[in-house]
């Protein structure tokens, strides 16, 4: 079974169609890119999937259960996390309180001490940081706290909405590494919203094109990075 | 400046900061202006008489030793904010911000009606704590004892939600979902939770606001939360909507700056001690139109 499974997605903001007849199953331990132009529907994707937008119609399941309807917290609490564009983190916070918020949905407290202890080894800055407000954080370690603390609520699933988004490229080189990291340490599924295919190539996994609120591409990375699909998305043609 | 003017200031200020808490608490977790606080306010005022039309106030509840009472009283308004979300606010959670600030007008006339209803229009003689009123004498000043319990009243709930707030599981739910609902939402909060929580808080810091009024005036009025509700609502704005710490710094400010008018102006100029007073609001809001401490949720997101 799949482990994300979107069937005859649509999603509507009022007349405009952001995502429309949009389909594709994700297998456990994934990493999907989600590319395409401005506008292709890639956010809207994930927002809907995570639930702070509302589907106009079709399926979100995930391990067979269906999301689509239930409200964001629902989500969460099934084991899918998610990394907003922008990153959101809670500036007035501090570091370690936007690191608690997410694992009020948890049982397992000795578990928490443990993720604490890993999401801190893989960005020893936060650790230096515990006590300092989120908001005085740099572009790069707020990207850093956002992902750790999707970590927190212990997700089978995890979203990530351009991660290199305002950073510099030795940054999101480290943002990118630290993810596959984590992703292997804790067999997540990721789904990640990524506009540069050459990023996305040397990372390496599948890739999902957009356009249009549709996919136009499926395939892996790598072969997209070689065959211009994405200049065909973006300029049009057949894809 | 007399001890005797620092001792009305800061029991003036203190109970405009706590109602002002009231108002920035609920505009905090769901960006709602709740213009039925003052009915709240109201309403924990009456629960201390037996509903009647009578002109003459039969103490209920209030006839109750303090140690009861103010819980039961605390517990009561909390009851009634928390009722007041689940049946008028919580059906139009998705609705505009302005569709809610009518919703809390319709709330409140509803709530006075009621009131009128039960007990009448004219305002009643309430004698609850008679005692409290006597002077104590305190270094020059010769103050109320009311006066003192208010203020350390003050102290000791501002202390409290601090604590709460900073330390409690429901406090740091409650300032994340307040800086970002949405995020916090993603992250497994519980909408309802917060904002009932919130509530509860809210109807709690209405109910004190109402002893302290009572005990004060000694009298029992179907209006008398619109009064306060209006200064409260002048400093969330002047606090910066949604800041906490603004509200009860601006709550102080107005009403010490209050306090100071009344003492400081010229016999004559005494009767307008308002205009002075909100002259020096829409000053602060001139150079401030964002409020003395915008807080960080509210500024726009990229």
């Amino acid at each position: 079974m799949a482990k994300l499974g979107i069937f005859d997605l649509a999603v509507r903001y009022g007349k405009l169609t952001a995502i429309a007849d949009l389909s594709f199953t994700v297998a456990e331990g994934q990493r999907v890119f989600v590319s395409g132009p401005n506008g292709a529907g890639k956010s809207s994707l994930l927002s809907a999937i995570a639930g702070s937008v509302r589907t106009a119609h079709g399926r979100i399941e995930m391990d067979g259960d269906i999301l689509s309807g239930l409200g964001p917290e629902a989500i969460a609490r099934r084991g899918l996390s998610m990394v907003p564009e922008g990153r959101r983190i809670f500036a007035g916070l501090s570091v370690l309180e936007n690191l608690t918020v997410g694992t009020g949905i948890r049982r397992d407290r000795g578990a928490v001490a443990d993720d604490l202890e890993t999401v801190f080894t893989a960005f020893p800055i936060l650790r230096e940081r515990a006590r300092a407000n989120a908001g005085a954080l740099s572009g790069g370690q707020q990207q850093m706290l956002a992902i750790a603390r999707a970590l927190m609520t212990n997700p089978k699933v995890m979203l990530v909405d351009e991660p290199s988004l305002g950073l510099a490229p030795k940054v999101v080189d480290e943002v990118y590494d630290r993810l596959c990291q984590l992703q292997a340490l804790r067999g997540l599924t990721l789904v990640i919203v990524e506009q540069s295919s050459a990023r996305a190539a040397r990372v390496g996994g599948r890739m999902l094109l957009m356009r249009g609120g549709r996919i136009v591409a499926d395939g892996d990375a790598t072969e997209f990075a070689a065959r211009d699909l994405l200049t065909e998305a973006y300029f049009g043609g057949a894809a | 400046m007399s001890l005797q003017l620092l001792f009305d200031a800061l029991a003036l200020g203190g109970i405009y900061a706590i109602a002002a808490l009231g108002i920035a608490l609920i505009f905090g977790v769901m960006r709602l202006v709740n213009f039925a606080h003052g009915q709240f306010i109201a309403c924990a005022v009456f629960a201390l008489i037996v509903p009647s039309t009578d002109a003459l106030a039969v103490l209920g509840l209030g006839a109750l030793p303090a140690p009861v009472l103010v819980p039961l009283i605390l517990l009561i308004g909390a009851g009634l904010a928390v009722a007041a979300e689940a049946l008028v606010f919580r059906p139009m959670r998705n609705a505009s911000p302005v569709a809610l600030m009518v919703g809390s007008f319709a709330l409140g006339v509803a709530l006075q009606n009621l009131l009128l209803v039960l007990y009448g229009g004219r305002p009643k003689a309430v004698s609850l704590w008679a005692e409290l009123g006597q002077p104590v004498q305190v270094g020059s000043a010769s103050v109320p004892l009311l006066q003192l319990i208010v203020i350390a009243a003050v102290a000791v709930i501002l202390a409290g939600l601090a604590l709460m707030l900073r330390k409690s599981r429901l406090g740091l739910e409650m300032r994340a979902a307040a800086e970002d609902f949405t995020m916090a939402r993603m992250l497994g909060v519980r909408s309802n939770r917060v904002i009932s929580g919130a509530f509860a808080l809210s109807g709690a810091l209405a109910a004190v606001v109402a002893l302290v009024l009572v005990a004060q005036t000694g009298v029992a009025d179907v209006r008398m939360g619109g009064q306060i509700m209006l200064v409260a609502f002048i400093a969330t704005v002047v606090g910066g909507m949604g800041s906490l710490s603004g509200a009860v710094a601006a709550g102080l400010g107005i009403g010490a700056a209050s306090a100071l008018l009344q003492a400081g102006l010229p016999a004559d100029a005494r009767p307008f001690r308002d205009a002075f007073l909100y002259g020096g609001v829409i000053l602060v809001l001139l150079f401030r139109p964002q409020g003395l401490f915008a807080p960080v949720g509210a500024k726009p997101r990229v």
